[in-house]
């Protein structure tokens, strides 16, 4: 193996893929600390900055992309080491870090946790950024514990995590919200301090209304605000000036692109569900959350009088849900109008690909799943999820986005269709 | 309220701005319905994306940078309107294949119709809102 001397205050860009050990001395990797010993494996396309605590002795192999680079100054801007001495010294309970997509939240949330780490405080992170999930599956908010320091944020053991139901906040806001103050809860449970990594959704309304209301269900005590320029200052000028601390972003950042966000969520999805197996579910005994099918009184199909096949039917204080195995002829739905003003028709089949939460009877999530199929007239769902143990299973919340069990998406189902 | 928490007034802005640049253009109409249509039904949840992808459905455009195969509708200098595809284009000239014409919109005092030409009346209601929520009919 190839070995780098490395003399104190020496600092290195690490590029990916590359695995490093640490054979003597002590050095920084994200703001964490390795010692002799220890040892680090970097993925393809991620890159981490090292700094020589002193003189220290790597050994290290590259693979494809990987790379080493020698640089003349630190990457970390020094406001960030000001603002931990900061939080050092005050503690607070919960940091809440804003920024524009690409600023580097993630790296910022792994730095500020490992460092503090060095302290002996140990933090919580909550990840909002639910495309991109670092703590949990795409489509979900997460939170885990810095037990031990890591190079990249998804390293840490989760501790839960909650299903939004899309991969992005928008059309989710309050699946979004509640998801987040829950994770805040429960990292508060169990950290000294719980950093909290905000979406990148900055600009326009409800973006502006997720984010605003975030700050005021949340209270941090800091919000750091991670700024290239004064992209935040709209977002700024609402909050208690006392609580904010605007920092510059390190200068190492590497924005993507859309195309490459969406390659790493079908990436990341296509590995959760590996090796997923096939469940059925009974839904006389698991209940169904986030959806109207089966939250009626049940009807009798013959006595709707319509000539179609109908697979299932129910009275909703909105109308009539029906299940249909094809399409309902116009005169059927003016029919069924005449009746019950308000008409829902549910195309069996249409459930297929629908991503799903799966979460046991304290309402914890226990796992992702796809539904296959949906067998209505026996009330059984048939669902692709790397979660084993069927008992556990008390609930289904119903997302918006389908998937395939490659990762891929393939449809979003129109809110308040099924 | 203080903000939009969706993006759907954006959509509804840009849907009444294409109705009223384009209530009079039958083939500009046609792809803004069939698009909008097709935006919904893939990504319903996401307005904005909508907004953005349908405000790019009808874009005026110089003649000389017109592409073959390209589709259009040509608004004439009496106001008719010819929709087609674009089989070719000189400095003086605009050829399209598949077209069809729209006769310009005119304006009559009064007009009498024989009963048996007449296949569907369609009854146009305005102030609707008055009629159905009095309460809620504010002055705009």
């Amino acid at each position: 193996m190839p070995k780098l001397r490395l003399k104190r205050g020496d600092i290195l860009r690490l590029e990916g893929l590359l695995s490093l050990q640490v054979e003597e001395g002590r050095v920084l990797i994200s703001g964490g600390l390795y010692e002799k010993g220890s040892k680090i494996s970097i993925p393809k396309a991620k890159s981490l900055p090292l700094e020589a605590e002193e003189d220290a002795v790597v050994d290290y192999s590259l693979g494809e992309g990987g790379h080493i680079e020698h640089l003349s100054e630190r990457t970390i801007p020094p406001e960030w080491d000001a603002l931990i001495r900061d939080i050092v010294d005050k503690r607070p309970r919960l940091v809440m870090v804003m920024g524009n997509v690409d600023v580097g939240k993630t790296f910022f949330t792994t730095y500020v946790a490992n460092t503090l780490l060095r302290h002996g405080i140990r933090a919580a992170a909550v990840d909002g950024d639910v495309g991109q999930a670092d703590i949990g599956p795409p489509s979900t908010v997460g939170v885990g514990l810095f037990e031990r320091p890591v190079g990249l944020l998804y390293e840490i053991p989760m501790l839960s995590a909650y299903f939004v139901g899309s991969m992005s906040p928008s059309g989710h806001m309050l699946e979004f919200i509640v998801g987040m103050a829950r994770m805040v809860e429960r990292g508060l449970r169990e950290a000294e301090m719980v950093i909290v990594n905000t979406p990148g959704w900055i600009f326009g309304g409800p973006a502006r209304s997720l984010q605003l209301h975030l700050v005021e269900l949340l209270r941090p005590d800091i919000v750091v605000a991670l700024q290239q320029d004064k992209e935040l200052e709209h977002l700024l000028a609402c909050i208690p000036q006392t609580n904010v601390r605007r920092i510059p972003t390190s200068k190492s950042v590497r924005p993507r692109s859309r195309d490459e966000r969406a390659f790493l969520r079908e990436l990341l999805l296509g590995r959760y569900f590996n090796n997923a197996g096939r469940m059925v579910l009974d839904l006389r005994r698991v209940r169904l959350e986030r959806c109207y099918y089966r939250t009626g009184q049940p009807i009798d199909q013959r006595s709707l009088g319509i000539r179609e096949p109908i697979l299932h039917a129910e009275k909703l204080p909105e109308g009539l849900l029906v299940v249909v195995k094809r399409a309902l002829s116009q005169d059927a739905i003016r029919e069924l109008k005449k009746r019950f003003e308000q008409v829902k028709v549910i195309e069996a089949g249409s459930e297929r690909y629908l991503l799903v939460g799966l979460v046991d009877k304290t309402n914890e999530l226990l796992g992702l799943g796809i539904i296959e199929r949906i067998d209505y007239s026996r009330e059984r769902m048939t669902v692709i999820t790397p979660v084993r143990d069927r008992d556990r299973i008390w609930a289904v919340q119903i997302g918006s986005m389908k998937v395939k069990p490659s990762g891929k998406e393939v449809g979003v189902l129109r809110p308040g269709s099924f | 309220m203080t903000f939009e928490q969706s993006e759907l007034q954006r959509l509804v802005e840009v849907i009444i701005d294409l109705l009223q640049r384009y209530w009079h253009d039958p083939g500009a109409i046609e792809v803004i319905q069939s698009e909008l249509d097709k935006l919904y039904r893939k990504i319903p949840i996401y307005a904005g994306i909508q907004a953005n992808c349908l405000s790019q459905v009808v874009v005026p455009i110089p003649t000389n940078q017109l592409q073959e195969g390209e589709e259009v509708s040509i608004l004439l200098k009496d106001d008719a309107i010819v929709v087609g595809k674009v089989s070719k284009v000189t400095p003086s000239e605009v050829k399209l294949v598949e077209c069809k014409q729209f006769e310009r919109p005119r304006s009559c005092a009064e007009v009498t119709l024989p009963i048996q030409n007449i296949r569907e009346v369609r009854l146009l209601a305005r102030d609707v809102l008055k009629r159905e929520w009095p309460s809620l009919d504010f002055k705009a």
